[in-house]
């Protein structure tokens, strides 16, 4: 065990600076693709509800699609696959993309679900005292969606920082590619998988518990503001 | 290009073949190792209760990549060499049991503590009420988040390609490195993951429905 400890702090001073760098592109990665996911999800939620049959059949197919395929495939087809294209993408860039496009369609699918547990009454009253549609949607629905919506998008915050690990297999540098680089190089892979997985563990954990402490409070002011 | 498709289809065919394998054997994996933690955190022990929400925690917050890669090559580094695929099974088996731990846990809690001491009442044994009355409503219950799991395992399997288990990714990586069909060979592996998680989705949509209309 000691023994064990004891090569951390020989290679220390070697590999911090390279993890630093590293935790911190997963760190940007997870919020880059998380932000453009959050948009994705808007938009096609709001294309899912609109009057418009053909708005709404192109956003169902975008979201069973992308809830339908791998984010691993989604990387290898953006990343490799449009090079015959002519379209060359920065790993980091494709990275983002892959990732916010194929956690979009879940995040649709929780918009749509946060807008449409919205009695349709509370829109029709603040139109009735004279609010534009987009001032209803503004003030009345979007801030009764949000505390329906923020536990579930805050788990898959979780899951997307646990699944940029996968954007190393498309060489986007961040936490995972520098512990396997790490880990080929100096012949340690127990000890920097370890320590990846302690990164990623410290970096989720907390999250966890937020969501945890978020959910159990909602539930606890949804049910007294029922009747 | 119908040609083209029909060349590469084939080994990605075989890629299906084993993805649906390893699915269904981390599945198997997952279900056993969650109904039995779940079972065991409805006893009274402290220690129990501690050591599975550690396992919980740990496995729920560290990605499943780096379990994999700590599987295959962390364990291979110790002297314990696992191949491939029974390294695919252990760790997506082991991450999706402490998922559904939490599954069946929730099942466990959503049942009236009422319909087991119903059931001891009227002269059932701990495990009969468990058999007969407690299980079959968890099973209901668990379902649709099951049904849902199943399909995030059948997603997560691509990422197994990258310890070498010979599934669809690692199939369409290969057929691109040897016929240079980088955009098709991706394509039509991203179709074929969506062949098999549709019907998945509409059957567990399906689940839902049916138990909406239960309770």
């Amino acid at each position: 065990m000691s023994g064990f400890l004891a090569v951390y702090a020989e290679h220390w001073s070697s590999w911090w600076p390279q993890i630093a760098v590293a935790t911190w592109n997963t760190v940007l990665l997870t919020v880059f693709s998380f932000a453009l996911a959050v948009a994705i999800g808007i938009l096609l939620a709001l294309g899912k509800l609109s009057p418009l049959r053909l708005v709404r059949a192109l956003c169902t197919a975008y979201i069973e699609v992308a809830r339908g395929v791998p984010a691993l495939a989604i990387l290898f087809l953006i990343y490799f696959g449009l090079v015959p294209l002519g379209i060359v993408l920065d790993a980091f860039v494709a990275a983002v993309v892959g990732l916010g496009m194929s956690a979009g369609g879940y995040i649709a699918e929780v918009f749509r679900a946060g807008i449409q547990a919205i009695h349709r009454g509370q829109r029709e009253a603040a139109l009735a005292v004279g609010m534009t549609p987009a001032q209803s949607f503004r003030f009345i629905i979007l801030p009764q969606a949000v505390q329906i919506v923020l536990p579930p998008l805050l788990n898959m915050l979780i899951i997307l920082l646990k699944d940029t690990s996968i954007c190393s297999l498309i060489s986007t540098p961040e936490l995972m590619l520098r512990a396997k680089d790490l880990a080929m190089m100096s012949f340690l892979p127990m000890h920097l998988f370890l320590l990846a997985a302690v990164i990623y563990f410290l970096l989720a954990w907390p999250l966890s518990l937020i969501a945890r402490r978020v959910e159990a409070r909602l539930r606890r002011g949804l049910r007294a503001a029922s009747p | 290009m119908l040609e083209q498709i029909y060349d590469l289809g084939g080994p990605l065919l075989l890629g299906a073949v084993t993805t649906v394998q390893i699915t269904l054997a981390a599945l198997v994996v997952a279900i056993v190792l969650g109904l039995g933690l779940a079972l065991l955190k409805l006893s009274r022990l402290r220690l129990v209760h501690w050591l599975i929400d550690i396992y919980v925690e740990v496995f729920r917050n560290t990605p499943v990549l780096a379990q994999l890669f700590l599987i295959y090559f962390g364990l291979a580094y110790v002297g314990f060499k696992v191949a491939s695929f029974p390294a695919a099974v252990i760790g997506l088996g082991l991450n999706g049991g402490a998922i559904l731990t939490e599954v069946f846990r929730a099942g466990f809690a959503a049942i009236h503590h009422g319909q087991r001491e119903a059931a001891l009442a009227v002269g059932m044994t701990p495990w009969e009420s468990m058999r007969h009355i407690i299980l079959p409503q968890t099973w209901r219950i668990t379902l649709p988040p099951l049904g849902n799991y199943a399909i995030a395992l059948l997603k997560d399997t691509a990422v197994v390609s990258a310890i070498a288990a010979p599934e669809i990714m690692f199939y369409a990586r290969n057929l691109v490195t040897s016929t240079f069909e980088t955009t098709l060979v991706y394509v039509l592996a991203a179709l074929l993951y969506f062949a098999l998680s549709f019907p998945l989705a509409r059957l567990v949509e399906h689940f839902e429905r049916r138990q909406r209309a239960w309770l």
